[in-house]
């Protein structure tokens, strides 16, 4: 009887719940949002929904609004949609240069405080005009925001650029010893390229790290376990010698040794494990003392090329390799607190010791 | 002794009581003033003539009265008995106010078929008919042990049917048995026709959409829960026996789980409890996720499964009912034709009704496969009952999921989960060995572990001998 | 059939009963109040509630498994303890009561933020109140299912060990953190539930093993809290932890399978189970110490009557913020009684030995 009663109590209700219905047909599900200044200070938003009707010709309706804020932007949206527009698919937010550097904080605490945002949402800058690079329509892709999505993806899973979602870019922001970081990419005449990796000062945009250098980049913050990086180790007899390293695995380790006056001295080392797929040189790589010369080759340029980028960070004062954490974790509590990382971290001697090992170079001599 | 019964039967008193019973048949031999009376169609017409008609025909010299001296004619004064045995297939033989009575049952029965409702693959094919002496002897023939012991009762008013407890004495728990026996006994209607009938009449919520004792047809599964420590219950006129204490995980083991290797034997298991996850929640879980949680699909499945409901006029809840109302119109039409055009049935409407369904844009395509696949699904559960009683309840939980969503979904299992923890057979926990917790008895529920782990009987029939296998390797 | 809880299933009704609705928000408050390494709380959490249930046993061994309820009318007058009883029954009822409503709340958050929360909460309590009516060996018995269908969760864990990263542990301990005294006795609730196995004396096996079914229903929590907000600190950055209010959800939404995604949609719904176990012990316990009052009340209708009551009670507060007022002072009185009870009644025991000794 209770059961029947409480049944029936539930069918009862059916009707009570309608406008909380989401019913997938009729929903707006935002998938890619730009957000730029515009000229006027505004914000500019750009949305893209997919069409799924299969009788209409385009695969994504485009929204364009400006307004102050993102959540006002939304209901100027809906305005303009038969649809109910819901962000619980939302997969990539594009942030324009200009918005960046001016500061992403509030936007980032808007995106984290929808419980229908997840924190996978990719996060990425777009040199230029993210709107307009949204609204492009590339010929080869139905649903400019879905390749984005996907181009990055691909690239973020070879490791040539970090894979940056809300979680990481809000955790590294939330993070006292290290600074976020985001890939960057550009609209040119018939693809997005991926331009490099942009680095922030808390939630300002500082630098560029363009997108050859993402591997050395990627080799500097942590362990890898897949990726390639082709290097130019100079001229030979009017020859360019470039080696093609690939698949390669690295180790990633972290030194902090305090030296008098409390000056910091930090050793990342990474021993690094590859196949050489492409080498234009002249060293016989059959020949054991050949390759060993080779190793020490790439070693040194990978070395000078990572001691390079970390001056570039320095300069611009972005931890983006996360020093801070482990100079902190080197530290009491009372002397990390004391100390201004920010003004630290500057004059803080980093080295970069890689360490090569060729595991094979192919099936041919 | 009925008292009240004092008068001596006598052959015009019987004739009396059968008054209008076209089909009673009546033989006098004049010479030795012996009438006989039986229902032809009752009783073996080759015991009939070996044991009365040669020999009252021509009594060779010995007297009748000598004859009737021997042990197969039960002298009987009762006339209620003599109408009961009658009934019950005996010959009433009537000598100078006197009754014997000879049992000589044996009707025309229909002999050994293969299961319908319960087919395996490998093992034996034979299966319960609807004579309990039949289905008795295939029993018997599988168990030659003193210690099977039957209980014979009586059921219904009218119908008189026979019903026979078995059980195992030493292996089966004695209070079970007994308070199968009181239950059975406690049963006051005119008439029960089946086993599956009988059941409802003795378990212990009549009103849960559960079945509560097993059902099966197979002799060797009667056999295997006998010796597990089960009683087995066989009423005359049905195929079906039932077997107590049942727990809701034995509806999902079929024999045919320890005909096959262990690893088969258990992959089967596992695939039929994910038959059941699947029959449950996954038009359920369809219709919350496009009513309710859009945020859940996938990007690679987004498109495909906006696009299919984008023709669909009503929302997801309905759709899916219709669906799943219009394939369990199939399978009664298909259960209730013959084989043959059910399979046709079958086609038309599957393919058919499905494809035009998705064409008129009445349904999109995802949900038809939602639908198909927890149909198929639910008939992987080797329990007719229990596939039914699921199918049943899958209705509720897609109802609940178009009103609440994965709440709904949520709320649901719990309230099955809280009705199926309330349930019991025969007293014992319907949930056993999953709650009460018995470790040990997993190995035998969830998946099938190789013999030699096998040494125990379940937990749940309270077995005083829990030793089913000592041997070592 | 007068059946016995087994071991284990006292184990996994103290379990059940002691997660609860702080596992969404418990991350988050251990980095708010302790800071840094703030996970490294929930150690002294469980040696304190490890205590108390030793105190507990005392009064299962001393009592020699009589009720509790017994053990206080042979010393106290009734006129004293009815209101004792009616205090002890109001804490569990509208704290169980509470505990259901911001399970609702918080749901409402991911969806139907637009129903009305009562609709939800009256099904809830329907659910609640169908298992009360069935005594405590069935709950027992749908605890056992519910158990099976949640703990499964825990190894969810390992898919965030890939972005899990020690440096981000640091090694500075409670650093950053504010009001712990304060902070403390709202993240010990968490381990609330435990004090539930003072009344289910009378139901125990008589055995030994009874109490240690209690110890291990804790510390099985213990470690699946410890592990949680061990993988959290290291998952998240301690800043970012700080500013996650419910870090449970964020961490479910995160993980994405091949045909499923957002899992938080789908799993909050599991949490049902743990939360009606919760809601139910609670209430059992209410019901149990009304019956004592009103020992020849129908159980169906006192349990109907309760839970009617709670029912009511449960409109008063309608935002997440003023239920979480409710429940911070209810459960500062159910960690009360979880110390006072058993204390009280161990004084009396020994009172009654005493006494016992004194007339032999």
């Amino acid at each position: 009887m209770r059961k029947l009663s409480a049944v029936i109590v539930l069918m009862f209700l059916l009707s009570g719940c309608k406008s909380d219905e989401r019913i997938l047909e009729r929903l707006g599900m935002v998938q890619t949002s730009s957000y730029d200044l515009s000229e006027d200070q505004r914000l500019k938003v750009t949305s893209s929904i997919p069409v799924v009707n299969p009788e209409s010709v385009s695969r994504r309706e485009l929204l364009v609004v400006e307004a102050d804020s993102i959540k006002e932007a939304r209901l100027q949206f809906s305005r303009k949609t038969e649809l109910f527009l819901v962000s619980g698919q939302l997969r990539n937010v594009l942030f324009g240069l200009n918005l960046t550097k001016a500061g992403l904080g509030n936007y980032l605490d808007t995106l984290m405080r929808d419980p229908s945002v997840a924190l996978g949402v990719r996060v990425s800058i777009v040199d230029g005009d993210a709107g307009a690079l949204l609204s492009k329509d590339y010929k080869q892709h139905a649903d400019t925001g879905q390749y984005v999505d996907h181009l990055l993806e691909k690239e973020g899973g070879r490791n040539s650029i970090p894979q940056i979602t809300l979680y990481e870019f809000s955790r590294d922001y939330n993070d006292d010893g290290i600074d976020p970081i985001a890939p960057i990419i550009k609209e040119t005449e018939d693809h997005v390229v991926i331009e490099g990796i942009a680095c922030f000062e808390q939630d300002r945009y500082r630098m560029k790290i363009p997108a050859a250098d993402g591997m050395i980049f990627a080799l500097l913050r942590g362990s890898l376990n897949q990726g390639e990086v082709a290097l130019n180790l100079g001229e030979d007899g009017g020859r360019k010698r470039i080696v093609m390293f690939s698949s390669l695995g690295s180790q990633h380790k972290l030194k902090v040794i305090r030296s008098e006056n409390s000056r910091f001295k930090v050793k990342i080392s990474a021993s690094i494990q590859g196949s050489v797929l492409e080498y234009t040189g002249s060293l016989r790589l059959q020949n054991k003392a050949d390759r060993q010369e080779l190793e020490k080759e790439i070693s040194a340029k990978l070395s000078s090329e990572g001691n390079q980028m970390i001056r570039n960070l320095q300069q611009h004062h972005v931890d983006s390799l996360g020093i801070g954490q482990y100079v902190r974790n080197s530290l009491s509590y009372r002397e990390w607190k004391s100390t201004d990382w920010n003004k630290v971290y500057p004059s803080v001697e980093i080295e970069f010791h890689p360490k090569v090992i060729i595991k094979d170079y192919g099936k041919y001599n | 002794m009925g008292r009240d019964q004092k008068t001596t039967p006598s052959l015009q008193h019987i004739l009396q009581q059968f008054d209008q019973c076209a089909d009673l048949s009546r033989r006098n031999f004049p010479e030795i003033r012996v009438d006989i009376v039986y229902f032809p169609h009752l009783v073996s017409s080759k015991l009939l003539t070996d044991e009365i008609l040669e020999p009252f025909a021509r009594p060779q010299g010995d007297k009748i009265e000598q004859l009737l001296e021997q042990s197969q004619f039960v002298f009987q004064a009762d006339v209620k008995k003599v109408v009961v045995g009658i009934l019950g297939g005996s010959v009433a033989i009537f000598h100078m106010d006197q009754v014997y009575m000879l049992d000589a049952y044996g009707p025309e029965t229909r002999s050994l078929v293969q299961s319908e409702t319960e087919t395996i693959i490998t093992g034996p094919h034979d299966s319960f008919v609807e004579s309990a002496s039949t289905n008795l002897s295939l029993i018997r023939r599988r168990i030659k042990s003193s210690h099977l012991k039957v209980i014979r009762c009586s059921v219904g008013e009218i119908s008189k049917t026979d019903v026979y407890i078995l059980y195992i004495k030493g292996i089966a728990n004695l209070e079970y048995v007994e308070e199968l026996q009181k239950r059975i006994q406690r049963i006051e209607i005119d008439a029960i026709n089946e086993g599956a009938m009988l059941s409802q009449f003795i378990e212990d919520n009549p009103n849960s959409v559960f079945p509560q004792f097993l059902t099966t047809e197979r002799p060797d599964a009667a056999e295997s829960k006998l010796e597990g420590g089960k009683i087995i219950t066989i009423i005359d006129n049905s195929p079906t026996a039932i077997s107590a204490p049942a727990s809701f995980f034995e509806f999902f083991s079929s024999p045919d789980d320890y005909y096959q290797r262990w690893a088969l034997g258990t992959a089967l298991r596992l695939l039929r409890y994910s038959a059941l996850l699947i029959t449950i929640i996954f038009t359920a879980m369809y219709v919350s996720i496009t009513t309710y949680h859009y945020e859940m699909i996938p990007e690679a499945l987004l498109r495909t499964l906006a696009e299919s409901r984008t023709r669909v006029p009503f929302p997801p809840v309905y759709e899916a009912l219709l669906m799943e109302t219009m394939i369990e119109l199939l399978r009664e039409a298909g259960a209730r034709l013959p084989t043959k055009i059910g399979q046709t049935i079958g086609i038309v409407g599957g393919i058919v009704i499905g494809q035009a369904a998705v064409q008129a844009g009445l349904t999109s395509n995802i949900l038809i496969i939602a639908v198909a696949s927890s149909a198929i699904a639910s008939f992987v559960i080797p329990s007719y009952m229990m596939s039914a009683s699921i199918r049943l309840v899958r209705f509720g939980l897609i109802i609940l999921a178009g009103i609440w969503g994965n709440m709904g979904l949520s709320m649901g299992v719990a309230l099955l989960i809280i009705h199926l923890s309330s349930l019991t057979s025969l007293g014992s926990s319907y949930l056993s060995p999953v709650a009460p917790m018995k470790g040990t008895d997993w190995k035998d529920v969830f998946i099938r572990a190789p013999f030699a782990l096998l040494k125990t009987r379940p937990s749940q029939t309270r077995t005083p001998n829990t030793i089913r296998q000592k041997m070592r390797k | 059939m007068a059946e016995k809880l087994t071991p284990f299933h006292i184990t996994i009704l103290v379990y059940m009963t002691q997660s609860g609705i702080i596992i969404f928000t418990l991350p988050r408050q251990l980095a708010e109040y302790f800071g840094t390494n703030g996970w490294l709380f929930m150690v002294p959490c469980f040696v304190i509630s490890s205590l108390n249930i030793y105190l507990i046993s005392l009064v299962y061994h001393m009592g020699k498994g009589r009720s509790i309820f017994l053990i206080l009318e042979q010393s106290i007058s009734k006129v004293v303890l009815y209101p004792l009883y009616i205090g002890l029954s109001s804490v569990w009822l509208i704290f169980g009561c509470m505990i259901g409503k911001k399970y609702v709340l918080l749901f409402q958050m991911i969806s139907f933020p637009t129903t009305n929360p009562m609709i939800f909460k009256l099904a809830i309590d329907l659910l609640a109140l169908l298992l009360l009516t069935k005594g405590i060996y069935t709950i027992s018995k749908a605890t056992t299912v519910f158990f099976w269908v949640t703990i499964w969760m825990y190894l969810l864990l390992l898919g965030f060990i890939p972005n899990f990263q020690w440096v981000r542990l640091t090694p500075f301990i409670f650093k950053e953190g504010h009001d712990m005294v304060r902070g403390g006795l709202d993240i010990y609730t968490a381990f609330l539930g435990y004090e539930l196995s003072l009344l289910y004396l009378p139901y125990m096996d008589h055995k030994k093993k009874s109490m240690r079914g209690v110890y291990a229903g804790n510390t099985i929590l213990s470690v699946a809290y410890i592990s949680f907000a061990f993988i959290c600190f290291g998952f998240f950055s301690l800043g970012q932890l700080k500013k996650l209010l419910y870090p449970l959800l964020d961490l479910l939404a995160f993980i994405q399978l091949p045909f499923v995604e957002r899992l938080e949609n789908l799993l909050y719904g599991f949490f049902l189970f743990l939360i009606l176990v919760t809601v139910v012990m609670y209430w059992w316990a209410a019901a149990e110490s009304v019956q004592r009052i009103l020992p020849r009340a129908n159980i169906s209708i006192l349990c109907s009557i309760l839970v009617g009551i709670s029912f009511v009670v449960s409109y008063i507060p309608t935002t997440l913020d003023q239920v979480n007022t409710w429940i911070m002072y209810l459960s500062y009185a159910a960690t009360g009684i979880a110390f006072g009870l058993p204390l009280l009644l161990v004084v009396l025991l020994l009172v009654q030995r005493k006494r016992r000794n004194s007339y032999a």
